[in-house]
């Protein structure tokens, strides 16, 4: 391998990229402007979600519940209705997803009896926030409860009881901010380093210049190489602002940031790896773009970044042991938040390593096949 | 034209598999993956009390089958190893003293550490904890007293629409809109940057090809695929995850063809923008797979996004038709409750064909 070689092959890289001012700017989107928006906005927590309430008690302890489910930051109640055919509207229409009927003789049956009962109509299409909402209702319902007795004066009988104490760790207030921000830019990294590389590689193919490439004194390792380097450069380069964009946005950064380049580079490297496998088994610049997308998607959402592993089905579960994605997206957040370093974190960095190596030794083998 | 299109398609297999296959592909792995609660989530217990009342609590925690004790550490510093290392992501400990305060009719103090770097998992995992550690109470409250026990209001839920909370039944109707604004944009905008790339658009240029008719040409294929995508993918939903149909098929069909319509139209209109194909690709990327997961309502709630996000959301058209494909399918919800979401569409669907009527005018001039 020839050290001068490399280079002139990596410049050539690097000029036809710069070439294209709006890929440029698409990547650079990616990485800072989509994940601002996500970090800005996605989140299942509620806030102000509109809510009915259908008060048949109309008693202190009917309008100090609403009150409070008015005042919770879950919830804004906007509508009013008068009889449960007008709640039922509410929820067919979408205006409101969730009602709370109150039934009559709601405070006598609690003061008489100490319990009474509600009923929370909840629009079950979004499961994951109607679970979240029946959640928060019942919390605000037994808090309003107690405000009632410590009002009247009223104790509980003394009976043993048990307190939890639940402290989080790392993101005490369980924001979920942190999380999206850096998953995002997971996201991105992974997404700009398996397209670019398979769209170069494949370019070369299509219009015939890779024969050239090949019956020019430049290796296939180097080839690979040349288109491996400047994507490495981009990705690591493009992690600056991303990073500062995630400071903006209050998330700590506890760890070493070499750990955090180490890591990254390793991700660019096996994605890199993944984009040139695609660029070996495609025949044009549509397959290559069509199988790295949409064979992106489903490792995307695999590897933990939308939803937990913990939570798939074990078969799922298995999969996702696959993708170098995953071991990144569970490492950077321990970068950022534990302060983890490879000590930590070095099982991640080797499955990432030997998932980039299988790649390549994949593609390398499949390369050759196709061209001799 | 179209013919010349379909037989483009058809000489490249691998490209008619993805269209026809990954669709299928996403809409499985996603109605199984896309969760947020769990099964047996490990945990770590560190037990100082070593008494009948702690190894009952720990029993009932191991019991709801959402969490498994698979670590006893003996320390604290143990507990915080287990955390940082990410083996577990909650422990509980239980401190010296526990029965004895409850002996005494006092109220006994334990702690949980949940691990917060993964905040909907710790949401969920911070609610497990607080409801397993309330029945806990009530059952020594149980004990203790004799006769009824003050338990204050019950928020008794009756779900509409998805009475068992199935994550599948919220995923799939939403997944269709997703499916439909990834593949036919992306597909028609590489088929006509394709041409531009090579060059071969010039041709079409000098022909007696009209523009429109070599957009129509382009387009009318994918609308087919796009099509017997939708079919394929309702189908899967229907008998495979068992969704409901309740509403009407008209309806449904209504709104997903000015939906499919409209996504080629955004395919056209980002291949009048896009030179090369990687730069389509990542173009439909941003404008349209990412928003239509992210912004649409198909995972996360848009009202809970700040107002100018909620704006936001409105340029894009899965929003839409997500509330069509949901009403539909769940509520059963017909044209007097979906007429505007369908008139929306169809308004979008007429702006994207002029700006890209505009712009590939402009070209060809």
């Amino acid at each position: 391998m020839s050290g001068g070689r490399l280079w002139a092959a990596v410049r050539k890289e690097f000029r036809q990229i710069a070439r294209d001012p709006v890929l440029l700017i698409l990547v650079l989107w990616l990485y800072t402007i989509e994940v601002a928006i996500c970090a800005y906005s996605l989140s299942f927590d509620l806030r102000d979600e509109p809510v009915g309430v259908l008060d048949l008690d109309r008693s202190h302890a009917s309008m100090e519940l609403a009150d409070r489910l008015d005042r919770a930051d879950a919830f804004a109640v906007q509508f009013h209705p008068t009889s449960e055919a007008e709640a039922r509207g509410l929820l067919e229409s979408g205006d409101a997803q969730l009602v709370l009927l109150i039934p009559r003789r709601y405070e006598e049956r609690l003061a008489r009896t100490g319990r009474a009962d509600l009923q929370l109509l909840v629009e079950g299409t979004n499961s994951i926030m109607a679970l979240t909402a029946l959640g928060q209702a019942r919390r605000i319902a037994a808090r309003s409860w107690r405000e009632l007795l410590r009002e009247n004066g009223i104790l509980l009988a003394e009976v043993p009881a048990v307190e939890n104490r639940v402290r989080v760790w790392y993101n005490p207030d369980l924001r979920f901010v942190f999380e999206q921000v850096l998953n995002s830019i997971a996201l991105a990294a992974y997404m700009v380093a398996v397209i670019i590389p398979a769209a170069l590689i494949v370019k070369e193919k299509e219009s015939g210049t890779i024969e050239q490439l090949l019956v020019s004194p430049l290796r296939p390792t180097e080839l690979v190489l040349a288109k491996t380097i400047p994507m490495l450069v981009i990705g690591l380069l493009a992690l600056g602002p991303a990073m500062l964009l995630a400071r903006v946005f209050g998330v700590p950064f506890r760890g070493q940031p070499l750990t955090l380049i180490l890591m990254s580079a390793a991700l660019l490297v096996a994605a890199t790896g993944t984009g040139v496998l695609i660029a070996s088994l495609v025949r044009t610049m549509q397959q290559a773009l069509l199988v790295a997308f949409f064979v992106l998607f489903p490792v995307l959402f695999l590897s933990g970044t939308m939803t937990p592993v913990e939570s798939m089905p074990r078969p799922l579960q298995l999969v996702s042991a696959l993708s170098p994605l995953r071991y990144y997206a569970q490492s950077l957040p321990a970068i950022a938040l534990k302060g983890s370093g490879l000590g930590a974190l070095w099982p991640d960095l080797l499955a990432i390593l030997g998932l980039g190596s299988v790649l390549f030794g994949l593609s390398a083998v499949l390369f050759r096949r196709r061209l001799v | 034209m179209i013919r010349k299109e379909f037989r483009e398609i058809r000489r490249d297999p691998l490209t008619l598999w993805i269209a026809a296959a990954v669709p299928l592909v996403f809409l499985v792995i996603f109605a199984y993956a896309l969760r947020i609660d769990f099964d047996e989530m490990p945990m770590a217990v560190l037990d100082l009390d070593r008494s009948r009342e702690s190894a009952e609590l720990i029993d009932m925690f191991g019991n709801t089958g959402d969490f498994a004790v698979r670590y006893r550490p003996g320390t604290e510093r143990e507990v915080g190893h287990l955390l940082n290392g990410g083996q577990i992501r909650l422990a509980l400990v239980i401190p010296r003293g526990f029965a004895r305060e409850l002996a005494a009719g006092r109220t006994a103090t334990v702690q949980t550490l949940i691990d917060g770097t993964l905040p909907s998992t710790g949401s969920v995992i911070r609610n497990e904890v607080e409801a397993v550690t309330a029945t806990y109470g009530v059952r020594l409250a149980g004990r203790a007293a004799s006769g009824p026990l003050p338990v204050g209001p019950v928020v008794e839920a009756r779900v509409w629409y998805n009475p068992a909370l199935r994550s599948s039944t919220f995923i799939v109707p939403g997944l269709f809109s997703v499916i439909l604004m990834a593949f036919p944009p992306l597909l028609t905008a590489l088929a006509v940057v394709r041409e531009k790339e090579s060059g071969s658009v010039e041709q079409i240029y000098v022909s007696p090809l009209r523009p429109w008719e070599f957009i129509a040409g382009k387009m009318l294929p994918y609308v087919a695929i796009a099509f017997l995508e939708l079919a394929s993918v309702v189908a899967v939903g229907l008998w495979g995850f068992g969704i409901p149909l309740r509403g009407s098929v008209a309806v449904l069909a209504l709104g997903s063809a000015v939906y499919v319509f409209c996504t080629v139209g955004i395919g056209v209109l980002v291949s009048t923008v896009a030179r090369t194909q990687v730069v389509a690709t990542l173009l439909a990327l941003v404008i349209t797979v990412m928003p239509s997961f992210l912004f649409s309502g198909f995972l996360f709630p848009i009202t809970s996004m700040p107002p100018v996000v909620q704006a936001y959301t409105h340029l894009f058209p899965a929003r839409h038709f997500n509330v069509v494909s949901r009403g539909v399918f769940l509520k059963g919800v017909g044209l007097r409750e979906l007429w505007p979401q369908i008139a929306i569409l169809g308004a979008y669907t007429a702006v994207v064909f002029t700006v890209a009527a505009l712009r590939f005018r402009k070209k060809v001039v």
